[in-house]
């Protein structure tokens, strides 16, 4: 399986305190790689670290087999391939729905503006939204919030989607139809690589796990192999705390 | 009671200064309509260049704007008037209190614009970024819309600030409305077309004052 993207020894370190270490992960074409691990354990650093909204201090990201440029048109570039859901949504508030994902095809991709709402309107019936394309944000519920921030993401069309704790925001009834969108996502192909503390939606989506924890890769398998049989101690007790 | 009317109130003295008053009020909207405009466009650049300068430029633009706020608009405006034309550059008067009451009003309205900028959460630029907008991009569409909506009151109250500002160009002879109700005044021996001037002031303030009033109450934009 080729990768769509990979982290070969990837480091970061926050004032002096490591908060990556030495990371190697790649993400294949059509899977999913859930990372699970205690709070802190450098989640969502790793995340953005792909997209470079945190500037990695060593080691490389490679992206569909190019390294990921360190700024400028060419970044910007692979950021729009490279789709990012914010575990708060972080959706634009004074815009609705629909314009929340059409702006970037319209003004980051140069795309018209008839593309860019045909664009964002596709990915809003993706997300089970087509029907609230008018929505201002603040009228949503926190999950439709985050399936219009999907939207955001897969109007770009990306080759893969980085998700940070996608549902770690969701009162528990609403957490289900995000997970139901992310499902039906891996089903249509896209590679994703997701930060989650949903175990059970991991176990059962993922095609592997990795484990995180102080900034380190600890263990990286099937499902399977790495929440019936951890190997390490910290896996262990992480996963007899939850 | 009717000499008070008689002083202040006097309808003979009001209706005789009336032609002069109006074309002062005339020579202050102009006075506004350089002001206005042009305090906002410089002070939206200052705005945007603290924002994207390095470090070191944000910090020397930041004392250039507290120096100017801290200098008395009064002393600018005789400075630019009667210095200009020292280093042969003798604008038009009006063009002349333009100039130095822009410099004045852009500071406020550039921190005031600054402010708006700074009050939208730093997790909007990391969301337009994640998806490829570019610094001017992600300002135009996200960031400004959201931040200039968060100070409108502060803006308004600006504004009515540079309206009233226009009146000190009385002091270097502009014939606006404050300085033809002087001469009015000393034409008749009498202060009523001063009360005059008040009266025209208010009109020009009144939209703008309950416009600010309605602003006031609308909650700000969560970021």
């Amino acid at each position: 399986m080729s990768a769509v993207l990979e982290l070969r020894g990837v480091g970061k370190t926050f004032a002096g305190v490591p908060a990556l270490r030495d990371i190697h992960l790649a993400v294949g074409t059509s899977e999913l790689v859930a990372l699970i691990g205690p709070s802190g354990s450098g989640k969502s650093t790793l995340l953005r670290c792909c997209n470079r909204l945190a500037e990695p201090d060593a080691g490389d990201v490679v992206f569909e087999g190019e390294p990921v440029p360190a700024g400028g048109a060419e970044l910007a570039s692979v950021r729009r391939r490279m789709g990012m859901v914010f575990q708060a949504f972080n959706l634009y508030p004074h815009l609705n729905a629909l314009e929340n994902a059409a702006l970037a095809p319209r003004r980051a991709a140069g795309l018209s503006h008839g593309e860019a709402e045909t664009a964002a309107r596709e990915a809003l019936e993706r997300v089970g939204l087509g029907d609230r394309t008018s929505a201002m944000p603040d009228g949503l519920s926190g999950g439709q919030q985050q399936r219009v921030a999907i939207a955001r993401a897969l109007a770009l069309r990306p080759r893969i989607l980085l998700l940070d704790e996608p549902t770690s925001a969701l009162d528990p009834e609403l957490v289900g139809s995000v997970l139901r969108v992310i499902r039906s996502l891996k089903e249509d192909g896209v590679a994703m690589l997701i930060a989650t503390h949903e175990i059970a939606f991991a176990r059962e989506a993922a095609d592997r796990i990795a484990f995180l924890a102080d900034g380190e890769i600890l263990e990286c398998g099937p499902p399977a192999e790495i929440l019936d049989r951890p190997r390490t101690e910290r896996l262990q007790s992480f996963l007899s705390r939850l | 009671m009717s000499e008070f009317f008689q002083t202040f109130l006097n309808p003979g003295v009001m209706a005789e200064s009336s032609g002069l008053l109006l074309r002062g009020l005339w020579v202050t909207v102009q006075a506004c309509l350089i002001v206005i405009p042009g305090g906002l466009f410089f002070g939206a650049g200052l705005a945007l260049a603290q924002t994207l300068a390095p470090a070191w430029g944000a910090r020397s633009l930041s004392w250039g704007v507290d120096l100017i706020r801290a200098f008395p608009p009064l002393v600018l405006l005789v400075l630019i008037v009667h210095g200009l034309p020292f280093l042969r550059i003798e604008p038009p008067p009006l063009l002349g209190v333009g100039i130095a009451l822009t410099i004045n009003t852009s500071t406020y309205y550039g921190e005031i614009l600054r402010a708006g900028i700074l009050s939208i959460e730093p997790t909007q630029w990391e969301a337009a970024r994640s998806t490829g907008l570019g610094t001017a991009a992600t300002l135009r569409h996200v960031i400004l819309p959201q931040g200039v909506r968060n100070v409108l009151p502060d803006l308004a109250g600006n504004t009515l600030e540079a309206v009233k500002l226009t009146s000190l160009a009385s002091v270097v002879a502009l014939p606006d409305l404050l300085r033809m109700a002087r001469v009015a005044q000393g034409v008749h021996f009498n202060p009523s077309p001063l009360i005059l001037a008040a009266v025209l002031y208010l009109a020009l303030l009144w939209p703008l004052v309950r416009l600010i009033r309605r602003m006031g109450g609308r909650a700000v934009l969560p970021a």
